[in-house]
């Protein structure tokens, strides 16, 4: 329940005011600053709810092999080379030798230089040691194991089934499709493979009600009519529904009749990446090939710029094009002072023991920072600045719409907030070496008896301070403001408030106004040709955390 | 609570680095590896560690019971885990970061895996050749398939350590008091 803050995305909304907080359905238009992208041709932010999104490739996450779109169809979005998935555990499988035959005196070999292990080979979870051998998979050879593989998934009965599907229909689509094109040009769009045989038919569906799309005929109508009048002939399928429901009906309950333990039963989550539904016996799960992840590439969805693009390589991690939020608009922290005073003392006065937990800490640490009504808190905000350029930050209570005025009135007497009003500067990102020194500038009105603890220059708690709203802290190209929260004795919930940020930078490019251009410069401002003052302001939220219902007063921080 | 006295056997053949921090009545079997910055406190009661075993960086052994906690032989504790069950077989990995609560025994040739939290309520014996695994602990029991390249490895991971530790660390010597 740290103190947190997140940024508001309008997601191309008209109007660019945030919902309020502390409804349920607004903490979708808030993201952490690491997820949100910055358009700089709309001058906006964009979230991940409101790009558009592209596929730019596909590649293996075992084998990082880039696998082109044309494949990714024909092998049914999986990995087509040795890659296979644990169906137990869903991590990737090994391939291991068996163990040689058991001679009974292993124990008292010192050392073995030779590497044991001889075929047969199966396949080997390191994660929870299940192992392919349990369904009787087992391989001559280490490699080529999708080709072994392969005549075994043929012969599948659903694949067989559907190969039959796709003999049945295949003259039907040849003729369709051929028929549909004029006779001017034949050649090239008979497909000799079925499967895009099939999507080009798709394509051509006869829909009521809508144009069918061709792009070669020069008349359409007479001629599809036309090309529809083909018999089909009744498809007889393979196996008889009725006898198929015994394969899977009603062996599935008796199998469920006489089950021992429930982990018998495969669970949904290591049965639904099979392409059609498979036995539900936990001991029939079959090794699975890895499904194919992939790259996406982003773009602003109003002037489809793009934000984000990926390499083509599959194993970089890095982008062509980033452009995220963190590089234009300044990073905020939220933090409490008075908790982190009670955290640093507890844990000096707790053992060394690792007896602490994580689920303790996590509770003293909530405890620590608990607001408690009938106090008043002040509060930090860490200001990084990401330019190259100073800027000066200017914060402001979000002022709440119109409707639900008294809504917002009735919550906001709940607790007061208390913001600097002034603007701030904040220095501009420069490298470590160019900072002069590394000394605080303390401002605000709190010269007087702050004691420096040990820490080392971190902010200072609110001891001490008699008004404690403005800066506290200023270093490199961090700015540490404080402003204070005022929760009255019978205040309840979270406190949350949305706070519209404005800042203003120097911009390095000019204006390309034509007139500008024509002879000297003569703007009333002083900033002619030289940089603009840019604006730019987002609303965010902060939270900081939930008023403590109960009067506890073992950890009052107060002065 | 009488102060814990330190009683160290350590066999002479067993590699034991000079960081680790060993408390109250233990006895290191021979070819046993402790790695630096491990800690093995017997608190309560005495620990008995066995023969191959390999003890990594951040593992912890604890024994808060009054019996003895007897560890078998080419076991493997990995790094950052915490063993306070009062029996282990032989053959077992404790995998990195898991968590051994008091209550359970393990028997032999069991893995419990990375990160897991076993902490049964009431006091249970691990059968052989299971493997816990996964954050909500499931547990299946291993075939048994590959144990003998597995055993195999182990001893060269420990033949090769007891080559290169003393090489690069100090080692402690078992004194007797």
């Amino acid at each position: 329940m740290a103190p947190k803050i997140e940024y508001y995305c309008p997601c191309l909304a008209e109007s660019p005011h945030p919902p309020p907080p502390h409804l349920p359905s607004s903490s979708y238009s808030f993201h952490p600053l690491h997820n949100l992208f910055f358009c700089e041709e709309c001058d906006a932010v964009r979230c991940n709810r409101c790009v558009l999104l592209e596929v730019s490739g596909y590649y293996c996450p075992n084998c990082l092999f880039e696998v082109p779109s044309a494949s990714v169809r024909a092998e049914k979005n999986r990995c087509a080379r040795n890659c296979f998935m644990c169906p137990n555990c869903r991590n990737t499988l090994t391939v291991v030798p068996s163990d040689p035959p058991d001679n009974g005196d292993m124990r008292t070999s010192a050392v073995v230089t030779t590497a044991l292990g001889e075929p047969p080979f199966f396949l080997y979870c390191n994660h929870c040691r299940w192992d392919s051998a349990e369904v009787d998979i087992t391989f001559e050879k280490p490699t080529g194991l999708a080709a072994q593989l392969q005549k075994f998934e043929d012969s599948a009965p659903e694949s067989l089934e559907f190969e039959r599907l796709k003999e049945h229909f295949e003259p039907f689509l040849r003729a369709s499709s051929s028929s549909a094109l004029p006779s001017a040009t034949p050649a090239h769009h008979v497909h000799a493979n079925p499967i895009t045989a099939a999507a080009s038919s798709a394509l051509a569906r006869d829909i009521p009600g809508v144009g069918k799309y061709n792009p070669l005929a020069r008349s359409r109508i007479g001629r599809d009519k036309h090309a529809h009048r083909h018999e089909l002939p009744d498809y007889k399928a393979r196996v008889e529904i009725a006898s198929a429901a015994a394969l899977s009906g009603e062996a599935d309950v008796e199998f469920l009749k006489h089950l021992e333990s429930i982990e018998e039963v495969a669970s949904l989550e290591q049965r639904w990446t099979n392409s059609w539904a498979t036995s539900l016996r936990e001991s029939d799960l079959k090794p699975l090939r890895i499904p194919l992840q992939s790259k996406k590439s982003k773009r602003c969805p109003s002037c489809r710029h793009i934000l984000i693009k990926p390499e083509q390589k599959a194993q970089s991690v890095r982008f062509k094009i980033k452009l995220v939020a963190a590089n234009y608009l300044p990073a905020i922290a939220v933090t409490l002072p008075h908790a982190q005073a009670a955290l640093e003392m507890m844990k000096r006065s707790s053992t060394l023991g690792k007896s602490t937990s994580a689920a303790a800490a996590a509770e003293e640490q909530q405890a620590a920072g608990a607001l408690i009504p009938g106090h008043s808190y002040p509060f930090h905000l860490a200001f990084t600045n990401p330019l190259y350029d100073p800027i000066q930050i200017r914060l402001a209570k979000a002022v709440p719409q119109g409707e639900i005025v008294d809504a917002e009135k009735a919550r906001r007497s709940t607790f007061h907030i208390q913001l600097p009003s002034a603007a701030f500067p904040v220095a501009a990102y420069a490298e470590a070496w160019e900072y002069d020194d590394d000394e605080e500038d303390m401002f605000g009105l709190d010269d007087d008896g702050m004691e420096v603890d040990a820490r080392g220059k971190k902010s200072k708690d609110g001891r001490g301070k008699s008004r404690s709203v403005g800066i506290v802290e200023r270093r490199a190209n961090v700015t540490v403001v404080s402003g204070e929260v005022l929760i009255p004795k019978d205040a309840r919930g979270e406190v949350k408030f949305n706070m519209l940020v404005s800042y203003t930078y120097r911009s390095d490019d000019p204006e390309t106004v034509d007139d500008a251009e024509a002879g000297t410069p003569s703007r009333s401002q002083a900033t002619s040709r030289a940089p603009e003052m840019k604006n730019f302001s987002f609303y965010t939220v902060v939270d900081l955390g939930t008023i403590a219902h109960r009067e506890e007063t073992r950890l009052s921080v107060e002065p | 609570m009488p102060p814990i006295r330190d009683k160290f056997t350590i066999h002479s053949k067993a590699v034991v680095c000079q960081d680790v921090e060993l408390k109250g009545d233990i006895t290191i079997g021979a070819g046993t590896i402790v790695h630096p910055k491990a800690t093995i406190f017997a608190i309560a009661g005495p620990i008995v560690i066995g023969s191959g075993c390999i003890i990594e960086e951040g593992a912890i052994i604890v024994n808060r019971r009054k019996e003895v906690m007897r560890i078998g032989d080419d076991n493997l504790f990995e790094i950052g885990c915490r063993v306070e069950s009062p029996t282990v077989g032989n053959c077992n990995t404790v995998c990195t970061r898991a968590r051994v609560h008091h209550t359970l025994r393990i028997s032999s040739y069991c893995v419990i895996g990375a990160g897991v939290l076993v902490v049964p309520t009431e006091d249970e014996m691990l059968d052989e050749y299971t493997v816990i695994y996964g954050p909500a602990a499931e547990r299946r029991i291993w075939s048994g398939r590959g144990k003998v390249q597995e055993m195999d490895l182990r001893r060269k991971h420990a033949e090769y350590l007891r080559e290169m530790l003393p090489k690069f660390n100090r080692l402690r010597r078992g004194d007797g008091t």
